[in-house]
């Protein structure tokens, strides 16, 4: 939870320190939250309802302000850039893609994003034809995005925020309301994105898609940080989890149920439980 | 921009208490108070127990602070341009070139003034202490047609959950790198469509929705349907129904039966 001294700055993306935030309702939504996000990092926030999840990812492209702490972007404080210049570093998709589909085809939708940035007409083409095609929207171009599916409606809206190009993609609860088939689809593509070098963070509350893809969880409790670790370290401390309201993996559960035969807690695939049995089996 | 209409707050006070059939009808016979006196004086006298009133609603500060700005704002607005607009009488205070502000029009100004505050803080106590559900059940009591009740109802319960969206909404854009403040003319409208379409779409889908939700509740399916909770009059309602309309009958008896000047 301490910021790495050791982190080389440039790699740093976002820097949160002692962030805190309040609703004008009153409501503390942020208690001073201190993390360090570095580049190319594949990061999953969870957390229980309420926790503040949201509120902190809103504060990574300014969306709100900090009311007490400092957010810094690259390096830079975020309180001194427009939320059009932060998207262009951080893109935000949205939990619900219908908060932002208005467009005719998928392709100017796609387009919006690149040329509110004020990009020429071949880059932003450039832009919107990479992006549709890094979601396997190709095929559908020219359809009216709000008559898709709502598994190609979200996809259509992560197009439109990763054409412009921004070096962290913060996705909101990305496959909620979508089937087995489509969330593994959609799941393949960003962990393709991460490969290729895009810092993601990923806000969820399924734990079975953080064991698969993340390499770092961050907990959320009741407005703070209260767990910061590699994806097998989170998942070792039942009781922690049981209070911010959250259950590892099956596969995970049941890992720590077999743990008395010497299984290891820390199984965080169906495959890795496998190979602990078959292993055990040898001896 | 969200909660500014939802100014009731649950509290337990007899305006609080009081059957929203009555309220209905003291904000009504009050306002007609407030038109039948024209001295500024009793006007003062008036505004101050309706303010009396406010207090005894023991509104929230912060509720009661936001409504009163508006009010008066509004009354210092009036007190101001009344007497640009009306020139009658005599004497003239002073001129400012081609106008003469005269006496009588400061006064009348000011009397208006009043008299709309009158009548605002009157709706305000009205809001302030009478849920929407209460208030659209008395319409309804009133004679008002039960699907236009529901039809209020259900706007006022959506109002604050369509602000929410709205803003949701604009934030998603503004997550594209829309600035909506920015640009031509030409270019700001073209902005607000991308806020406007999500907005009609959501509007829509909810409307679907809901119909199809109270459908499945059974809704319309008898026409003399029956209430979980009846509004019912009781003796302090008649109580404070007979004060109402002697505070209205007094007044008025006076002016119009005995010619006092009031
Ligand atoms: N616009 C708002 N105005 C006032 N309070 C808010 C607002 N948005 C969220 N809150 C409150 O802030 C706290 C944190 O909310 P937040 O949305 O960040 O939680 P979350 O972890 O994203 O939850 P969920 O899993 O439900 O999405 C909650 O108590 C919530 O009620
Ligand atoms: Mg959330």
């Amino acid at each position: 939870m301490i910021p790495r001294p050791d982190a080389d700055s440039e790699d740093r993306v976002i820097f949160l320190r002692d962030a805190k935030f309040t609703y004008e309702s009153g409501v503390e939504a942020l208690k001073g939250v201190t993390l360090v996000i570095d580049k190319g990092e594949y990061l999953a926030v969870v957390g229980g309802n309420g926790s503040g999840k949201t509120t902190l990812a809103k504060h990574l492209n300014g969306l709100l302000r900090p009311t007490g702490g400092q957010v810094l972007v690259m390096g830079v404080q975020a309180s001194t850039r427009t939320v059009a210049e932060l998207a262009r570093v951080v893109g935000y998709v949205f939990q619900n893609p219908d908060h932002q589909l208005f467009c005719r085809t998928v392709h100017d939708e796609v387009s919006f994003g690149p040329a509110n940035i004020g990009l020429d007409g071949p880059e932003v083409k450039r832009r919107a034809d990479r992006a549709i095609a890094v979601m396997n929207l190709s095929d559908i171009r020219d359809r009216p995005p709000l008559s898709l599916t709502l598994g190609l409606r979200r996809r259509v809206s992560i197009a439109s925020v990763i054409a412009m190009e921004p070096q962290v993609l913060v996705l909101d609860e990305p496959t909620t309301g979508l089937d087995a088939r489509e969330a593994d689809e959609l799941m393949a593509i960003i962990r393709r994105l991460n490969d290729e070098g895009t810092t993601i963070v990923l806000i969820t509350h399924e734990m079975k898609l953080v064991a698969e893809h993340a390499n770092r969880v961050v907990v959320m409790m009741d407005g703070k940080v209260v767990l910061d670790s590699d994806t097998r370290g989170a998942f070792s401390d039942l009781g922690l989890l049981r209070r911010s309201k959250l259950l590892p993996p099956p596969v995970t559960q049941l890992a720590h149920r077999l743990s008395q035969i010497g299984v290891s807690k820390d199984i965080l695939t169906p495959q890795e439980l496998v190979f602990e049995l078959t292993r055990g089996d040898d001896q | 921009m969200t909660g500014f209409l939802d100014l009731y707050s649950e509290k337990d006070t007899f305006l609080h208490r009081l059957d929203p059939r009555v309220k209905l009808l003291a904000v009504a016979l009050i306002s007609v108070l407030a038109f039948i006196l024209t001295e500024l004086l009793y006007l003062v006298v008036l505004l101050c127990f309706i303010l009396l009133l406010l207090v005894l609603a023991r509104s929230s500060y912060g509720k009661a602070f936001f409504a009163l700005k508006f009010v008066v704002r509004f009354m210092i607005l009036i007190t101001l341009l009344w007497p640009l607009f009306d020139r009658s009488g005599a004497p003239v205070l002073f001129s400012i070139g081609p106008l003469d502000i005269t006496e009588p029009a400061v006064w009348r100004g000011a009397t208006s003034a009043v008299r709309v505050g009158c009548f605002a803080t009157l709706w305000y106590i009205l809001m302030f202490t009478t849920s929407q559900r209460d208030l659209v059940r008395a319409l309804v009591k009133l004679g008002l047609r039960f699907d236009y009740g529901l039809a209020l109802a259900i706007s006022f319960r959506f109002i604050p959950t369509f602000g929410l969206t709205i803003e949701s909404i604009k934030d998603a854009q503004r997550a594209r790198a829309l600035e909506l403040d920015k640009g031509s003319i030409l270019r700001r409208s073209r902005n607000y469509v991308s806020i406007l379409v999500p907005t009609i779409v959501y509007a829509l889908r909810t409307a679907d929705t809901l119909a199809l939700t109270l459908q499945s509740r059974a809704y319309g399916a008898f026409s003399n349907r029956t209430y979980l909770r009846e509004i019912r009059m009781r003796a302090s309602d008649y109580v404070a129904m007979t004060v109402v309309v002697l505070i209205l009958l007094l007044p008025a008896l006076a002016k119009y039966i005995y010619g006092v000047q009031i």
